[in-house]
């Protein structure tokens, strides 16, 4: 359980930096968040689970999203 | 891929398992005696049974006046940016996530689904947010935490009701942010007055809940930590109110 969620964290965050668009990006990055709260409850430290889940999944996602609406949301074609 | 970039790469995967590999590698066992020390004493010493609550509010409450000023500071220069940028981009066209016919001319971000999803969450997460605020002692969570939550929690209703509340106005919530770090700092410094030190309990003898301080104290930064988090992504989704 624990290897088969550290390795969805590793294909997220690769997805998450070769993705050419920003917001799946952010959308990953979210999952990311959520799936680290469920290994910190599982680590028995709930309460690193609770600021990981409303910082990651929530707040960073939002800033990140208005972020992203005020430039640019996909990723120039080139190289 | 350029060679300069592949070489970019390779060095900082290289630095990273330089610094991991060790760590993991090692049999090197734990430190134990501060541990040992804080599961023996911290709940005669400070009446929290959430040792981590014991620990940032209770024996490292200096450290905690630091994260917040640190926090302070970090929201005054983002909205610093944000007060200038609306300025110039008042009245320019910004892409909109919602689909055409859902347009709302009060905020662009807003659609059916968020709507309606947003306005009937907010209210049973801003209740989590100040239940894990106001039970900091005894079970996970503190402050910080439930601060973040009552953040998220008003930014869901401000993005899902129509209806102009207090408690999404950037105005109260700025209010009650000072008013909240006002009384951090009357806190820290009134326990000087009772013979207990900075950042010493005050109020020790009042009341038979020896935790007591530290209520307060995650009361006070829970407050601080939510409307200021909580203006800020207001602001920055462009539903100031004042100015």
């Amino acid at each position: 359980m624990n290897i088969l969620a550290l390795s969805l964290i590793l294909a997220l965050g690769i997805y998450a930096l070769f993705s050419k668009d920003l917001l799946h990006s952010v959308i990953a990055l979210s999952a990311i968040s959520m799936l680290s709260a469920l290994l910190f409850t599982m680590f028995r430290a709930p309460d690193v689970a609770i600021t990981e889940a409303a910082v990651g999944a929530g707040v960073s996602t939002v800033i990140f999203v208005w972020a992203i609406r005020h430039t640019q949301r996909r990723d120039k074609e080139e190289s | 891929m350029k060679t300069g970039e592949r070489i970019q790469i390779a060095l900082t995967v290289l630095l990273c398992a330089s610094l991991v590999v060790p760590i993991m590698l090692s049999n090197h066992s734990w430190p134990t005696q501060a541990r040992d020390y804080l599961l023996e004493h911290a709940r005669s010493d400070t009446g929290a049974t959430n040792t981590v609550s014991a620990i940032y509010l209770g024996y490292r409450a200096m450290d905690t006046l630091g994260e917040t000023l640190v926090l302070l500071v970090s929201v005054t220069g983002t909205m610093a940016i944000l007060v200038k940028l609306g300025k110039e981009q008042s009245d320019e066209e910004s892409i909109s996530f919602s689909l055409a016919p859902e347009k709302r001319p009060t905020n662009r971000l807003r659609t059916h689904l968020v709507e309606t999803v947003a306005s009937k969450l907010g209210p049973i997460v801003l209740l989590f947010g100040f239940y894990v605020m106001l039970y900091g002692h005894i079970s996970p969570g503190g402050g910080f935490q439930g601060g973040v939550i009552v953040a998220s929690a008003i930014i869901f209703l401000a993005l899902g009701t129509d209806v102009k509340s207090k408690l999404t106005n950037t105005l109260v919530l700025s209010r009650i942010e000072s008013l909240s770090f006002l009384f951090l700092i009357l806190a820290s410094i009134s326990g000087v007055f009772f013979e207990s030190g900075f950042f010493g309990n005050p109020i020790k003898s009042v009341s038979s809940l020896s935790a007591n301080f530290i209520i307060l104290l995650n009361i006070i930064i829970g407050l601080k930590v939510g409307t200021s988090i909580a203006v800020m992504c207001i602001a920055m989704m462009g539903g100031s109110h004042d100015h």
